[in-house]
C-alpha cells in the first residue's frame, strides 16, 4: 500500500495575536524573532493516521511539501515519526498559497510517483484557513474524497470505511479506493518522534522538484491576496467582581448578573 | 445581464437564516454588478424550503429534489449544483459555509475551474473584480482576495449580513438531474448527542469550562453550574481532545458558532480560535486564575480565582436567587 501525505509549513498557530505582524509587502506574515514555522497540525494529525495504516497493513508513506527550502524541515519531522520519504516541491509559502496552485503542483508530483492508494491531506492549513487544496487535489488527480475525517474504521484492498463529522451528526461512510481524505485533529494523537528517527531524518535526502521537474508549466493562481491586516481587538474592559475571598466572589458574581438580568 | 447564484441550505425541512443572509450579500453585490440574483436549492423534499427561498426577493429559484440528496452525500449534491449551474448560467455562485457546504463547495469549484473563497465575511465588487474579505490565522488575521476568472464562487461565514426581507414569490423551476455513480455511500449516520439539557446553537445560556478545570471528574462544575442556570454545555478543544466531552459540545473555529446571551467561560484562556465561535455572544462572563488571561480582555464581567472554590459559591448563590424568585 502506497499512502501519500500532504504537508504545510506554517505560523505556529499559538502566537500569541500581538506577536503577529504583516510583512512589508502587505501579503505576508513577519515571523517572530526566535521562533521557526511548524507543521501544519492537521498535517501532523494525517502523517499518523498514514503511519498507523502501514503499521497494520504494511507499505510505504510518502510525505510531500510546497513551499521554499525550509519546507524540508517538516518533512525530516515526519521522516523521523516513521514516514518512508519526502519529496520538496518548490514553490509559494504560507498566505501566498493559492490552492489552486497548490493542487497542480501536488497533483503533478502524485502523478510523478506512480501509484497510490491513498492520499492523506489535513483538514485545512492553519493560516489559510481555507480548507480548499484537498479538493482541488482530489479534481487534479481524479480520486473521490471525504472530509474532515475523525476515524479511519476500516480498510481493506479497494475500500475503506470512514466516519466523517458531518453537520451535527457523524457519518459513517464507505470509499472507494483509491481515495483522498481530509483529516481532523480528533482521529489521533501524532507520536513523538524517537531517537532514532530524528537520527535518520537529519540525513534522508530530500529531492526538490520544480514544475518543469513535473512536467507541467508554472500553474497560475485562481485568487490573488491583495492585502492583510489586522483589526484592533473590541477590548472590553472586564469589570472584575473582587471580594475577600474565592467563595464571596461566586456568590457576589451571581448577584451581580441577577443584578443585569442575565440570569 | 450577469447573475449571481445563492445556493440555499436547508436544516431539518426548513430554509436556514444563513440562507438568507447569503441572499442579501447577493443582493448588494448584484446591485455593483448591474446583475440579477437567482436561488439554488438542492435536497430532499425541498417544498417547504424552496416557497421560503421564493420570497426571498430572487428572480427565479431552480430546485433539485431528489431522494438521494438525504443523507447528504457530497457526489450527489455537486452534480445536482452543476445542472442548476447549466440552467442559470451564473458569474457569481454564493452559498451560506455549512458542514456540507464546506465539502461539496469546493469540490465544485475544482469541476467547473472556478476560484473560490471560503468562508467569507464580505464580498464586494471593485473595477470589475470580486473582491472577497476572509478571516485567517484562526481570526487573527483579516485577508482581502481578488477572484480571477469568469465564474467565481465564495462561501459565507454565518452572522455577518443581515437576513434579507421576504416579499412577493417568484418562480420556482425544477431542475433534471443527471445519473451519477457516487464513489462515496453513507453506511450509517448518527446525530450528535448534545445530552438533555439545552442545545449549543440556540441556547440562551451557555455554559463553557476549558483545561483550567484540570480533570475529568471535575467537569461535573460545567455541569452543575449549566445545570442551575439551564444552560447548554459548551467546551474549549483542548478539553474535547482530552475526551472529557464530545466533539459536539466544541465551540470555536472548529466548532459551534453561538450566539448566546449570556456565556460563561471558566478555565478558559481566550485562544483566538475558540473566541471564533463567540463571535455572537452578548455578555461574556471569565472565571480564570490568571489575572493575564487574554479572556479578561474579550469579557465584560470576570472573576479571577480558583474555579473549584469560585464556581461551587456561584451555583449555590444562583439556586438562592432563583429559589427566591419561584
Ligand atoms: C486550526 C485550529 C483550530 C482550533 N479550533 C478550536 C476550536 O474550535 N475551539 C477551541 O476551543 N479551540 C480551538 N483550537 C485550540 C485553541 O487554539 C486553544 O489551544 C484552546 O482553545 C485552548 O483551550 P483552553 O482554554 O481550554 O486551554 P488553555 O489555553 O490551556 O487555558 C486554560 C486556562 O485555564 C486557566 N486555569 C488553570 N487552572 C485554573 C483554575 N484552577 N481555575 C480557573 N482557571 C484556571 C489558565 O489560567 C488558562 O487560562 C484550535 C487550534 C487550531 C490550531
Ligand atoms: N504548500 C503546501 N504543501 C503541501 N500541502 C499543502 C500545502 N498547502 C496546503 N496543503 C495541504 O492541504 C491542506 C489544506 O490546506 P488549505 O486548503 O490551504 O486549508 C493542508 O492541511 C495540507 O495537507
Amino acid at each position: 500500500m502506497h499512502i501519500v501525505v500532504t504537508i504545510k509549513q506554517v505560523v505556529d498557530p499559538n502566537t500569541p495575536s500581538v506577536l503577529l505582524k504583516i510583512g512589508k509587502d502587505g501579503v505576508s506574515l513577519e515571523l517572530p524573532v526566535g521562533m521557526s514555522q511548524i507543521m501544519n497540525g492537521y498535517d501532523a494529525n494525517a502523517v499518523e493516521a498514514a503511519l498507523a495504516l502501514k503499521d497494520k497493513h504494511g507499505g510505504t508513506v510518502t510525505v510531500l511539501s510546497v513551499g521554499d527550502e525550509t519546507s524540508k524541515n517538516c518533512l525530516r519531522r515526519a521522516i523521523g515519526m516513521g514516514a518512508d520519504r519526502g519529496v520538496h516541491i518548490a514553490g509559494p509559502t504560507g498566505l501566498a498559497c493559492d490552492s489552486a496552485v497548490i493542487a497542480k503542483l501536488l497533483g503533478a508530483a502524485v502523478r510523478k510517483l506512480g501509484f497510490v492508494d491513498l492520499v492523506l491531506c489535513g483538514r485545512q492549513a492553519s493560516d489559510t484557513d481555507a480548507a480548499q487544496v484537498p479538493f482541488l487535489l482530489a479534481g487534479e488527480l481524479d480520486l473521490p474524497v471525504i472530509s474532515p475525517v475523525k476515524n479511519i474504521q476500516g480498510m481493506d484492498d479497494d475500500s475503506a470505511i470512514v466516519d466523517r463529522i458531518g453537520e451535527g451528526c457523524t457519518q459513517r461512510l464507505q470509499v472507494k479506493l483509491p481515495a483522498l481524505l481530509g483529516i481532523s485533529n480528533e482521529i489521533n494523537k501524532p507520536r513523538p518522534a524517537p531517537l532514532k528517527g530524528v537520527m535518520l531524518a537529519k540525513k534522508a535526502e530530500i529531492p526538490t522538484w520544480t514544475h518543469s521537474d513535473l512536467g507541467i508549466e508554472a500553474p497560475q493562481p485562481a485568487m490573488t491576496l491583495r492585502r492583510l491586516y489586522i483589526e484592533p481587538p473590541v477590548e472590553t474592559c472586564a469589570e472584575l467582581i473582587a471580594a475577600e475571598s474565592a467563595r464571596a466572589a461566586g456568590r457576589a458574581l451571581a448577584d451581580r448578573l441577577r443584578q443585569e438580568g442575565l440570569i | 445581464m450577469p447573475k449571481v447564484l445563492v445556493i440555499g441550505a436547508i436544516s431539518e425541512g426548513d430554509l436556514t437564516g444563513t440562507s438568507l443572509e447569503a441572499v442579501t450579500a447577493a443582493l448588494e453585490l448584484a446591485e455593483a454588478m448591474g446583475a440579477e440574483v437567482f436561488g439554488g436549492l438542492i435536497g430532499d423534499e425541498c417544498g417547504r424550503a424552496a416557497a421560503t427561498f421564493a420570497t426571498a426577493g430572487l428572480a427565479e429559484v431552480f430546485v433539485a429534489d431528489h431522494a438521494r440528496h438525504a443523507p447528504y452525500v457530497a457526489e450527489f449534491h455537486v452534480a445536482a449544483a452543476q445542472a442548476i449551474v447549466r440552467r442559470c448560467q451564473p458569474d457569481v455562485i454564493l452559498a451560506p459555509s455549512t458542514g456540507e457546504t464546506s465539502e461539496w463547495v469546493p469540490i465544485l469549484s475544482a469541476r467547473l475551474k472556478a476560484a473560490m473563497a471560503s468562508a467569507c465575511t464580505r464580498v464586494g465588487f471593485e473595477g470589475g473584480h470580486l473582491v472577497a474579505k476572509r478571516p485567517v490565522c484562526g481570526g487573527a488575521v483579516q485577508g482581502e482576495y481578488v477572484l480571477n476568472g469568469a465564474l467565481r464562487i465564495a462561501t459565507l461565514a454565518p452572522a455577518t449580513y443581515e437576513a434579507t426581507m421576504l416579499s412577493e414569490p417568484c418562480p420556482i423551476s425544477p431542475v433534471e438531474l443527471p445519473d451519477v455513480q457516487a464513489r462515496v455511500k453513507v453506511i450509517e449516520q448518527l446525530n450528535d448527542q448534545e445530552g438533555s439539557g439545552p442545545r449549543l446553537r440556540t441556547a440562551r445560556t451557555v455554559v463553557s469550562g476549558g483545561l483550567g478545570i484540570g480533570s475529568r471528574e471535575n467537569w461535573s462544575l460545567i455541569e452543575d453550574a449549566a445545570a442551575a442556570l439551564g444552560a447548554a454545555v459548551g467546551a474549549t478543544r483542548a478539553v474535547v481532545e482530552l475526551g472529557w466531552v464530545p466533539h459536539a459540545q466544541q465551540v470555536g473555529f472548529s466548532g459551534q458558532k453561538i450566539r448566546p446571551e449570556l456565556y460563561l467561560a471558566i478555565g478558559i484562556s481566550g485562544a483566538v480560535h475558540h473566541m471564533a465561535g463567540l463571535a455572537g455572544a452578548k455578555t461574556i462572563v471569565a472565571i480564570n486564575k490568571d489575572p493575564e488571561a487574554s479572556i479578561f480582555r474579550t469579557a465584560h464581567f470576570g472573576v479571577v480565582g480558583d474555579a473549584k472554590e469560585v464556581v461551587p459559591a456561584f451555583v449555590t448563590r444562583v439556586k438562592e436567587l432563583r429559589a427566591q424568585q419561584a
